[in-house]
This record gives structure tokens, sequence and C-alpha cells, in this order.
């Protein structure tokens, strides 16, 4: 009976700590895998599932979006070589942020350049992971 | 036109509150508020210390307070790589470029740029005092213009091991001073540091167009025209 109380609660606590109780945005785990990203650039998989974690959580939760994650998110995936979802991604940040625009469309237009030549070994630490 | 006689009222209200209490300088916001950015661009962070790894773990602390104040804030890792790619891998090139060149690269209203000044984990006798220092500026990106700057210097001390008398505290601050020193908590510290500089009334940055108490806090002077 108690523990089927504690879990919850302390789920709640993890999550207070990480959003803040004052947070507009539904930020997740951004904050984290921006620092463990920059702790440990080669570990891209964590990179990309972190952002996506965030993202997903934030939309079953209809919970408001914060600025950039989309964008991040779509970048994280061009440097995958995933130009085709890399650029879905920029749109979503692109429709959500006007003031994106200027710089989604740049990113689209290099996207779209990208997936049209023929498909490159994939750049980045990601890359030389798949090859060794 | 309502720049000079805001202040002049402020002059007035702080002309009687100067008889009970000195009030600190309060910043002015005038270029700020005028200017009315939407999007601010967070550029990757000049570092000032030994600390190597100081600047790319500062940037990760940063969108979030920013974006809490109201603004659009550029994809911080999109903007270092789409910087780093064209030939701007070092801050300090980044920071002496022209802010209006900058911000047109990416269509941003305003730039923020943030130095590391600190970032130290020292002994000090039985304790040990963590301590970061930052300075933050935000320039116009059609003019180039500085609208606002502040500077945070936040510390901690590890645990002095009080209550303890004798021995037994004396240990537990080596103890604590040990475990302090050797993994200082510089993200929270960061942190910290960003809430002070950025949130506060009258010291932070006002409220941006995506918060609804924007306007609210200071008088714009876009509405201060229309609607009064």
């Amino acid at each position: 009976m108690a523990r089927s109380l504690l879990a919850p609660l302390l789920l709640a606590v993890a999550t207070a700590a990480c959003s803040g109780p004052s947070s507009y945005y539904y930020w997740g785990s951004y904050n984290d895998t921006l620092y463990a990203h920059y702790h440990a650039p080669q570990e891209r998989e964590a990179w990309i599932a972190g952002l996506k974690a965030t993202i997903l959580e934030a939309e079953q939760r209809s919970a408001r979006m914060p600025p950039g994650i989309y964008a991040e998110y779509g970048y994280a995936l061009f440097e995958e070589g995933d130009t085709q979802n890399a650029i879905a991604y920029f749109k979503k940040e692109q429709a959500l942020w006007p003031e994106s625009r200027f710089l989604m469309e740049k990113m689209i237009r290099n996207a779209e350049q990208r997936g049209r030549q023929p498909q490159p070994p994939a750049v980045g630490p990601a890359g030389a992971l798949e090859r060794s | 036109m309502t720049g000079p006689r805001r202040r002049l009222a402020t002059l007035a209200v702080a002309a009687l509150l100067g008889g009970c209490v000195a009030a600190p300088p309060k910043p002015d916001y005038d270029k700020l508020l005028a200017a009315a950015p939407r999007s601010i661009l967070v550029v990757p962070v000049v570092n000032n210390t030994v600390d190597v790894d100081a600047a790319s773990y500062f940037l990760s602390t940063i969108p979030v307070p920013v974006a809490e104040r109201g603004y659009y804030v550029f994809p911080v890792n999109l903007v270092k790589r789409v910087l780093e790619d064209d030939g701007l891998s070092d801050a300090s090139l980044v920071h002496a470029a022209d802010p209006v060149r900058l911000c047109a690269l990416f269509g941003a209203d305003a730039a923020l740029y943030v130095t590391i000044e600190k970032w130290e984990a020292k002994y000090l006798l039985i304790s040990t005092q963590v301590t970061v220092a930052f300075t933050y500026v935000i320039k116009d990106g059609r003019t180039g213009d500085t609208l606002w700057t502040e500077k945070r210097l936040t510390t901690y001390q590890s645990d002095s091991g009080g209550g303890q008398g004798g021995a037994a505290g004396l240990i537990a601050a080596i103890v604590s001073a040990a475990v302090t020193k050797a993994s200082p908590n510089y993200m929270g510290l960061a942190r910290q540091a960003n809430a002070q500089a950025l949130g506060p009334a009258g010291t932070g940055v006002p409220y941006g167009p995506y918060r609804p108490e924007y306007g609210t806090d200071y008088p714009r002077p876009d509405k201060a025209a229309g609607a009064r």
C-alpha cells in the first residue's frame, strides 16, 4: 500500500526537479541531454534519443514546446544523413516559431541539396562508429 | 518622447525614496524596450578561465532561462555547428564579429554574448570554495548597440562541519571540502547565476513576447504610444 503511493510520489519529485515548478515550457531532459552531448559528443544515439524523448513527452502532455527543440532534433537527424526527417522537423520549428523562419528556410534548402546528392557516408562521430 | 519623461518620473520617485533608503542604481531599459527583440541568438561562450570544458558546459545552461523569459531562442547547438562550418569555431572571433552581420546570418533580432570570467574550486583552509562568474551582454541585431548588460558572481562554500565540534567537526569539514573539490557543482551554480542575472524584475531581462506577462513589467514604448 505504502509502496504503491511512494512510486508516483518519487516520480513527481523527480519530474518537478527537472522542469521546475515555475517552468513555462516543457523542457523534459533537454538540459541534461545538451550537457551530456557536450560531455561526450561521440554518444550520438543518446543525444538524438534525448531530444526525441523531450519532444514526444511534450506532445503527449500537450505541454508548451520549447523554442529551438524541433530544429535541434532536425539538425541532429541532418547530421546523421536523414535529410527527409530533418526537413520535416525544420518545418515544424518554422510553423511554431515565425522568428525561426529565415534560418529554417536556409536549413531546409541545405538539407534538400544534401538529399539530392548520392548518399555520402554518414558524417560525424556516429558515422565513424557505424564504420568501425 | 516617453524616454525622458519616464526618466524624470523615475528620478522623482527615487528622490522621494531617497529620504528613507538608498536604492541601488536601476538599469536603463530604454534601449532594450525600444528595440523590443522577439528572438535572441545565443552565441558560443568566451572562456577566460583555464577550464577548457567550461564554455560548452555553460552553453547547455543558457537556453532554458532565456526562453523562459519569453523570447524565441535559436537552437544553441545548431547555431554552434553552423558557425563552426562557417569557420567561426573560436568563440572570441564570434564575439568580435559585427553583431549586425552575425544576427543577419540567422535572422535574429538580438544576440546574447556570455563570457566566463571565473569557474574554479579552491581550498581555503579546511573548506572548498567554488566560484563562477559571468558577463552577459545583449546586442541589437539591427544597430549593433548594446541593449543590456549584467555581471554575476556566484559562490558555494563546502560544509564547514558546523554543529559538530572538535575532531568530528574537523573531519566532517575536511571530507566535505574534499568531496566538493573532487566534483564541484559548477552546473548548479551556473544555473543559479543565470536565473539571478536574467530573472529578477529591476535587474533582469524584461518579459519577452511569448510570456503573458509581456509588457506588464515595464511600459513598452509602442504600447504607451498606442493605447494611452
